[in-house]
């Protein structure tokens, strides 16, 4: 049965970032700030939160493989059942935050908003907000995976503690969180200070918002990137675009690349279709709906964005290309 | 039991019943062992008890037992009222006239699921752990490779069977013999479990919308698939030969008698439902079954003749649960908006 996308859905913050880096600090932020608003904090372990009004819910990060024999499906088995249970509740929420371990990858909390059809009736993915430690980035790159992961997702990123590094050092994180992820908003905080209303309800996850934000260009100076480092790339189109020629090539790049993209999204010229086609996924979930009209005169192009790993960008263009009329 | 579906009577007017207006969504409902009162488990903590004859006048409402949302209740198998399970990581005993005591407490813990047996025992799920409550003791299973998402005894009480990521694990609760728990592997998160009422099959509901279902004894299983969204809900009937599964917009009952239901289809019937079934429930003697819609509406069924009867229409408050009173009489039906409906087939 097809979900209404209603108002009624209460939006979804995913804070993520490594241990130390001020999510905690963040959300206390949140939570005590005079708002008048409700929310539910799903959170890994009880911090120390400074909540009178709002409900906080323990949660052991459960992250489960879907059946389908891929390694990158998954989703957390935990927050369709907690949000399950917050809607058993009486009073309402104006929104939900879930903090992520410092070592969580992003990619099972996203997916859990793209294929769970009951958590999708009742919340939506608002943004993935990363904060991110300026003086310890680039050694906690070195550590893992991890904290390139969760660049790579973000929608809003919180390049925090600027006051411990010099203005030559903050330079160079942010120049390499803009070789990673050139799609985000990065904002400069010191002790996760931030006007909430940078961080809440940016709807990065709405298709009808698609690539509203258009990358600041003259800030992506990192372009000596390495084979499998992950980056941030968009390719464009202005002849229309055959859409049974994209779905296969769309459809097969996913299979064999799935794993490798993080993030995708796009807005399409359809031959002889008077609105835009918008889309956009996590690894290989998609969501995909028409968007706005295009205005009589209006230059229809095309313009798709991935974020990911080991991303060859003349390929992809040429295969897109294959895709045009 | 006499209910005859073809009886024109039951197109016509509905029977005997009595609906109170709450403000919370209902998790859960009961009727207690000897089936004079039932119980309504609400989302700002409240238990509301309700005399089981529907003409009886309803008492004021009651007042929040749990801190949050009453998950779960069931009737108290070794008393005359219940008990329940919250958000707030307790288990209550609620007495009949209301008065609740503390069975159990984990902090920060959901008691999500409950089921009684005839025998006085009581397991409750929180988290990974699996609580057996019998004879004034509290015995811990676990932990599980996840939360537990249901579980159910056996026919004879003996044992306890939890579903989680990757399959369901089979206790045996005697004290005198500990014997390691059995696993049952597959792929995937289950989220719902039944044991039939024989006690030979164990039947889950998973996360990729499928019912997966275990012979006990062989430990072979069967899978069965074609479902539009997961299946919450599953009911065996009281002779086991039929498992009612939730979600599909007309009554589904795979058949377990004799071969079982290797290359079967379902047998399906009844009105085809506005939206999908979301809660079923088998009667607890005859050949009846109930089914709760996403929509609002309720359906009678009778699985020989295959007919059913709306027993109410929809009306946009999904059905959140149903139960059965012992004696099969009555039927108790709580909607996501804070309706309790309490029914007397008895027309
Ligand atoms: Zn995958």
């Amino acid at each position: 049965m097809a979900t209404p996308q209603t108002s009624a859905q209460v939006p979804v913050t995913v804070l993520t970032g490594y241990l130390g880096a001020g999510k905690t600090t963040l959300l206390n932020r949140i939570l005590s700030e005079q708002h008048g608003k409700k929310y539910a904090v799903i959170v890994n372990e009880f911090g120390e939160l400074g909540v009178d009004n709002d409900l906080v819910v323990n949660a052991d990060e459960e992250v489960f493989e879907m059946n389908n024999g891929c390694i990158c499906c998954t989703v957390r088995g935990d927050l369709i059942r907690i949000i399950e249970g917050l809607m058993k509740r009486k009073d309402k929420f104006d929104g939900i935050l879930v903090e992520t371990t410092g070592l969580a990858d992003p990619g099972p909390v996203a997916q859990t908003f793209f294929t769970d059809e009951d958590v999708k009736a009742r919340t939506r993915l608002d943004a993935i907000v990363t904060v991110i430690d300026a003086k310890h980035f680039f050694g906690q790159l070195e550590q893992g995976a991890e904290a390139e992961q969760q660049v790579a997702f973000a929608d809003v990123i919180l390049l925090n503690k600027t006051d411990l590094v010099s203005a030559d050092e903050l330079a160079k994180v942010e120049d390499r969180i803009r070789g990673i992820n050139r799609y985000a908003r990065i904002f400069h905080t010191q002790n996760s200070q931030i006007a909430l209303d940078a961080i809440l309800d940016k709807g990065a996850f709405d298709l009808g918002r698609i690539l509203e934000f258009e990358p600041d260009f003259l800030h992506s100076g990192h372009d000596h990137h390495h084979e499998d480092e992950v980056r941030s790339l968009s390719i464009t189109a202005d002849r229309p675009v055959d859409p049974d020629k994209f779905q296969k090539w769309m459809g097969a790049l996913l299979q064999i690349k799935g794993g490798d993209i993080f993030r995708s999204k796009g807005i399409l010229a359809i031959d002889g279709a008077p609105r835009r086609y918008v889309y956009q996924g996590v690894h290989m979930m998609m969501d995909s709906d028409w968007g706005t009209p295009w205005k009589d005169g209006e230059k229809r192009s095309s313009k798709l964005v991935f974020i990911g790993r080991s991303l060859d960008g003349d390929n992809l263009q040429r295969g897109f290309d294959d895709c045009l009329k | 039991m006499k209910i005859d579906l073809a009886n024109p009577a039951w197109q016509q007017t509905l029977p005997p019943a009595r609906s109170l207006a709450t403000d919370a969504p209902v998790a859960a409902c009961a009727f207690n062992r000897d089936g004079t009162t039932v119980a309504f488990a609400l989302g700002d903590g409240c238990i509301r008890l309700l005399p089981a004859d529907v003409k009886a006048a309803a008492p004021d409402a009651a007042v929040p037992l749990h801190k949050g949302v009453v998950l779960s209740i069931v009737g108290d198998p070794a008393g005359d009222g219940f008990v329940s399970g919250g958000d707030d990581g307790r288990v209550l005993r609620i007495a009949a006239d209301g008065t609740a005591t503390e069975l159990l407490a984990q902090k920060g813990k959901w008691f999500e699921h409950l089921v009684a047996h005839k025998t006085g025992a009581v397991a409750a799920s929180a988290g990974k752990s699996m609580f057996l409550l019998r004879d004034g003791e509290v015995r811990e299973f676990g932990p599980h490779p996840s939360t537990v998402a249901g579980l159910d005894f056996s026919k004879d009480g003996s044992r306890v069977a939890c579903a989680h990521y990757g399959g369901i694990t089979v206790w045996s609760l005697s004290k005198d013999v500990t014997l390691p728990p059995r696993r049952f592997a597959w792929q995937g998160s289950h989220v719902a479990l039944r044991w039939s009422t024989d006690g030979k099959f164990i039947a889950t509901g998973t996360q990729e919308n499928d019912i997966h279902v275990w012979r006990v004894a062989q430990a072979t299983d069967m899978r069965m698939q074609g479902y539009p969204a997961k299946v919450k809900s599953l009911s065996w009937t009281a002779d086991a030969r039929y498992l009612y599964t939730s979600s599909q917009p007309v009554f589904t009952a795979w058949p377990f008698a004799g071969k079982g239901p290797e290359g079967k289809p379902p047998l399906q019937f009844g009105d085809e439902g506005a939206g999908l079934m979301t809660v079923v429930a088998a009667h607890p003697s005859a050949e009846f079954v109930a089914g709760g819609y996403d929509s609002g509406e309720l359906q009678l069924g009778d699985i020989r003749t295959r007919r059913s009867v709306v027993l109410k229409m929809a009306d946009g408050a999904a059905i959140t649960c149903l139960a059965w009173s012992p004696d099969g009489f009555k039927l108790a039906v709580g909607n996501d908006r804070g309706d309790l409906l309490t029914i007397d087939l008895r027309r």
